[in-house]
């Protein structure tokens, strides 16, 4: 099993910075009566043109790391850098896309492409460009002008994935985009998003729960254990591209990692202690007072 | 044919009503009463309860009217009247009587109240829901005054703005004020966060989203809002016309009551219910038309 350790991927491989840097992540949620570890101390490289999945049951943590890598979510500890430069608040340099379909429905579509663009300062004209190219890209040019829930689910969601294209950011976030779709639509939307990320060259992060998904569309996956949320395993997929849905499904490098990955997944979730090793110390800034004590 | 179409139109505006959950007040709601969400039937049942609607509606209006007219035979004018001799006090009142004028003073009023009303309940709902310091600050004022019964600041609107039109406009503001501000508030919090994480994903300032996200998102809340607001508000405005200088339709019904000239007071009366009903309608026509995103999303929500 080709599948690099915390260790490895902590280390930066000879030359090539990464282009996003997580490191040492910690967020806690303080209930009344408990305190959940959404993540405990996740270090995750991200280089430059790769598409990487983060994977895992839901409680993870993984929806919360993409949360804090775009500013929506501020972390604990830990620091998030993009070419080298550490992030504080929303980075225009990002764009997300929701699980949920949660266009404006008060904008066309066109104007909810055109969101990211406007807060950028674009100017008008080429605002209007740059999104109708962006809706060319995911083959929805024609409904420019039509109301956002006149689409069907699966256009919705092109919509989202249009508005981050929009922005031509430097890094894709995508929390489980497809997740609401039908078995179709995701199949059809799956081949599409790696299309785009081979002819833009562009960098994604993608959330997503299905491992199929993750194999398909990945170069890497980065596996995620619950309470406490921790990034466990980072496995190399090393599939041939261009991938289609059916060779990718019985090639027998694919049929490998998928038992690799639901029996780590599986196996944590039943005896709570994971691959990884290195203590199990509960970070500083996620202590209850009575354990400071 | 006409009244069909009228019922229907009020059926979809009232099915529209945007954010469930809320008190809708309607002072316009007596003749059909708003459906249940949810319960609306699809397809051909629409068609054929529509259509029992009308013909039971129709009915008992027409018994009512009946009825109302036979207690002329037994009844002194005086209490009652008769809807024959209200239709003619009507006719007389509109054609050289005083009742173009004051419906047309009464509606100024209540449309400049009404707007000063929805410019400032917004402004500051907007601000307590947006602003935490702005919320913490005027959270005890405005529980006080929207507890208030705004009834007893007529008084002080007299005091402060004397017996014309300017006390009249600013009792119906005040009175409007209340369930627009509450509603506004209410419908910045509940923003829902899937629309507002838009915002700030694209790294928009507090302001723009405020303006771009937080103000569209509750315009269904403010309608529901200004829906309460022109019901109260039509009381301020015939109260104030009754007391504040007796003008408009309020300062006629004072007249006709007071002189026992019943056949005009109910006439005036049913005038002031066609002039709310005329708001309510405008509300409405105004919500499908510049907002038909309201009553799409709302439906599909339900779905």
């Amino acid at each position: 099993m080709k599948a690099e350790n915390l260790s490895e991927a902590d280390g930066r491989p000879g030359g090539q910075p990464p282009l996003l840097d997580i490191r040492e992540i910690c967020k806690a949620f303080r209930g009344q009566d408990r305190t959940v570890i959404a993540l405990d101390r996740v270090t995750l490289p991200v280089r430059r043109g790769e598409f990487i999945s983060l994977v895992g049951a839901s409680g993870c943590g993984k929806t919360t790391l993409l949360r804090i890598i775009d500013g929506l979510e501020t972390a604990d500890s830990g620091e998030v850098r993009l070419d080298g430069k550490l992030l504080t608040g929303v980075s225009q340099d990002m764009a997300y896309v929701f699980q949920e379909i949660n266009l404006l429905p008060w904008r066309n579509v066109l104007g909810n492409v055109a969101l990211g663009l406007e807060v950028r300062g674009v100017p008008k004209r080429e605002r209007r460009a740059r999104a109708l190219k962006a809706l060319e890209m995911v083959g929805l040019a024609p409904v420019a002008k039509a109301p956002p829930y006149t689409l069907s689910g699966g256009m919705q969601q092109r919509v989202g994935v249009a508005r981050a294209l929009a922005v031509q950011p430097k890094v894709f976030l995508m929390d489980e985009p497809f997740g609401q779709l039908d078995n179709f639509t995701r199949e059809a939307l799956q081949v599409e998003i790696a299309g785009l990320w081979e002819r833009l060259g562009a960098t994604i992060v993608f959330v997503t729960h299905d491992v199929d998904e993750a194999i398909f569309l990945s170069d890497r996956i980065a596996l995620f254990h619950a309470s406490p949320g921790r990034l466990t395993e980072i496995v190399d997929v090393n599939l041939p591209r261009p991938r289609t849905g059916y060779d990718v499904r019985a090639h027998p490098r694919a049929i490998e990692l998928r038992s690799h990955i639901t029996d780590h997944l599986r196996g944590a979730r039943t005896n709570g202690d994971p691959v990884s090793g290195g203590s199990r110390r509960v970070p500083a800034a996620a202590r209850t007072p009575e354990e400071a004590q | 044919m006409h009244l069909l179409r009228a019922i229907r139109a009020r059926r979809e505006a009232a099915g529209s009503g945007g954010a469930g959950g809320h008190v809708q007040a309607d002072g316009a709601g007596a003749v059909v009463a708003a459906p249940v969400p949810g319960t609306d039937g699809r397809g051909g049942a629409r068609g054929t309860r529509g259509h029992g609607h009308v013909i039971a509606g129709t009915l008992a209006v027409g018994v009512f009217i009946g009825l109302w007219q036979l207690s002329g035979l037994f009844l002194d004018p005086i209490f009652v009247s008769t809807p024959a001799r209200v239709a003619k006090a009507l006719a007389t009142l509109i054609v050289s009587g005083p009742l173009p004028g004051a419906f047309l003073r009464s509606l100024l009023e209540m449309i400049g109240g009404f707007l000063i009303a929805t410019v400032a309940g917004v402004g500051v709902g907007l601000l307590m829901g947006r602003m935490r310091l702005a919320e913490k600050a005027l959270d005890p004022l405005v529980a006080f005054g929207n507890a208030t019964p705004s009834i007893a600041l007529l008084p002080v609107m007299e005091v402060w703005f004397g017996f014309g039109t300017a006390a009249r406009v600013a009792f119906i503001m005040v009175i409007c004020t209340w369930p627009i501000l509450v509603n506004t508030y209410a419908g910045v919090r509940a923003a829902r966060s899937l629309l507002t994480d838009v915002g700030k994903a694209f790294g928009m300032s507090g302001l723009k989203q405020t303006w771009s996200i937080y103000l569209p998102a509750t315009v269904p809340y403010i309608f529901v809002g200004a829906r309460i607001a022109l019901a109260v508000g039509a009381v301020g405005m015939i109260l104030g016309g009754q007391e504040i200088g007796q003008s408009g339709l309020g300062g006629l019904t004072e007249n006709f009551g007071s002189y026992s000239q019943t056949a005009d007071l109910v006439a005036t009366i049913v005038t002031t219910t066609a002039l709310a009903m005329l708001l309510f309608f405008g509300l409405r026509v105004l919500q499908r038309r510049a907002f038909p995103w309201i009553a799409a999303t709302s439906a599909g929500e339900r779905a």
